[in-house]
C-alpha cells in the first residue's frame, strides 16, 4: 500500500483537483470585480465567466464568451490530465500528460492578468479614464456632446478569493512538475563495456 | 508515446479552434455583434439619445416658483423640478450649488438638498434645497441693493450625486435667473 502511495504525485493530484475546483468556483465567483458608482455598472471578470452589468441589465460579449469556453475546456483538459498523470506518473506517456497539463493554469492566469492590465492601460490612454486594478479611485468620465459638465464616479476594483485559488492551482501544477523527478526518476545512463 | 503526444496536440487545437470558429460562423452575418452586443447599443441610445440638454439624457434641474426666506434664521429655500430622462430609477443623494448675484457676480451663499430623493424612470420630482446667506451676502444686499425688494440671483456650480455618479455643471447651464427677497429691505 505504501509503495502505491509513494508512486503518486501528490502535487499533481492536488493541482488537478484544484484546477477543476477553480472552474466550478469561477462560474459563480469572479476573479476580479469592478464596481462603478453605487452598483451602477458592475464588471465580473474571470477567464471562465465574464459578465457586464448595468443596473438590472446583465450582458456578455459573444467573442469573450467564446474565449471563456476556450478557458473552461483548457482548464478542464489540464485538470483531467494532471489527475490521470498523478496516479500513473511512471508510465512512458505520463510525462506528456504532465507537460500538457501543468502549464495551462499558469498560462490562463498570466493571460488574464496581462489582459486586465492591458484593458486598464487602454482605458487610461485612449479614453483618458482611470480604472484601478485594485482599490478605489474617483475618475472623470468623458461625456460626448456635452460641454461645461463634469461627470465623476467612484470606481472600486479588486481581485477576489477565486483569483487566489487559481494562483494556488497554478502553483501546485508547477510544484507537480518539479516533484516529477522524485516519483519517476529518470533511469541513469548505463555504459556498455 | 507519439500517439499520446499527437492526441494531446489535437485536443489543444480543438479546444481553441472549435469555440472561436463556431462563434465566427454564428455571427458571420453580423461580425460587429461579436464584440458589441445589442444590449450596449440599446443602453447607449437610452443614455445619449434622450431629450435632455444638447441631445444627451442629462437634463439640468429647473427652479420652480420663488425662493422663500426666513428672516429669523436667515435661511432660504429653493424648490427645483428634476425630470429623470434616464430609462432607470435614480437616487439623488445630494444636490448643492452656489447662489450668485446676477448684477455683480457676488457669491451670496450656497444651497444644498436636505434629503436624498428617489425618482423613477421618466418621472419628475420636486426637491427643496436649503441654504443660508453669508455675512458678506447680507452686507452686499445692504450696500449694493438697498431699497430693492427683490434681487436677481442665479444658481452656479451645481453639483449632483446620483447613484454614485457626481455631476458638476461648471458653466451657468441654468441660465434662467430667479428673484429672491432682499433680506435687508
Amino acid at each position: 500500500m505504501n509503495a502505491i502511495l509513494a508512486k503518486i504525485n501528490w502535487f499533481a493530484l492536488a493541482g488537478g483537483a484544484t484546477t477543476i475546483m477553480v472552474i466550478v468556483v469561477s462560474l459563480f465567483y469572479p476573479w476580479w470585480q469592478l464596481t462603478v458608482g453605487d452598483n451602477l455598472v458592475k464588471v465580473d471578470a474571470s477567464p471562465v465567466n465574464m459578465n457586464f452589468g448595468f443596473l438590472d441589465t446583465s450582458f456578455t460579449i459573444p467573442f469573450i464568451w467564446a474565449l471563456n469556453v476556450v478557458s473552461i475546456l483548457t482548464l478542464l483538459a489540464s485538470g483531467i490530465a494532471m489527475l490521470v498523470y498523478s496516479i500513473i506518473p511512471r508510465k512512458p506517456y505520463s510525462k506528456h500528460l504532465l507537460g500538457f497539463g501543468y502549464k495551462k493554469p499558469l498560462y490562463t492566469l498570466l493571460f488574464f492578468v496581462i489582459g486586465l492590465i492591458a484593458a486598464t492601460v487602454i482605458c487610461q490612454t485612449v479614453l483618458n479614464f482611470n480604472v484601478p486594478l485594485m482599490g478605489s479611485t474617483t475618475s472623470t468620465l468623458p461625456i460626448p456632446f456635452v460641454s461645461g459638465t463634469t461627470l465623476r464616479v467612484l470606481l472600486s476594483a479588486g481581485f477576489q478569493w477565486s483569483f487566489w485559488l487559481a494562483v494556488v492551482a497554478a502553483g501546485l501544477c508547477i510544484a507537480a512538475r518539479l516533484y516529477h523527478k522524485n516519483v519517476a526518476p529518470t533511469p541513469s545512463a548505463t555504459t556498455v563495456p | 508515446m507519439d500517439k499520446v503526444r499527437l492526441l494531446l496536440s489535437l485536443i489543444t487545437i480543438a479546444i481553441f479552434a472549435i469555440p472561436i470558429l463556431g462563434m465566427l460562423l454564428a455571427y458571420q452575418d453580423n461580425l460587429p455583434g461579436l464584440v458589441i452586443p445589442s444590449e450596449i447599443n440599446e443602453i447607449a441610445d437610452d443614455l445619449l439619445g434622450g431629450d435632455g440638454a444638447n441631445g444627451s439624457g442629462l437634463k439640468p434641474p429647473t427652479v420652480v416658483g420663488q425662493p422663500q426666506y426666513d428672516e429669523a434664521s436667515r435661511t432660504f429655500s429653493v424648490t427645483f423640478q428634476y425630470e429623470n430622462t434616464f430609462p432607470i430609477d435614480i437616487t439623488i443623494k445630494s444636490l448643492s450649488g452656489n447662489i450668485e448675484c446676477v448684477d455683480h457676480g457676488f457669491l451670496l451663499g450656497n444651497a444644498s438638498l436636505s434629503d436624498s430623493v428617489n425618482i423613477g424612470a421618466g418621472e419628475t420630482a420636486i426637491m427643496t434645497a436649503l441654504g443660508t446667506w453669508t455675512e458678506e451676502a447680507i452686507d452686499h444686499f445692504d450696500t449694493s441693493h438697498r431699497g430693492e425688494d427683490l434681487v436677481d440671483v442665479v444658481l452656479v456650480d451645481l453639483a449632483l450625486d446620483f447613484s454614485g455618479l457626481q455631476i458638476q455643471i461648471d458653466q451657468r447651464l441654468m441660465e434662467e435667473s430667479m428673484q429672491v427677497p432682499n433680506p435687508v429691505s
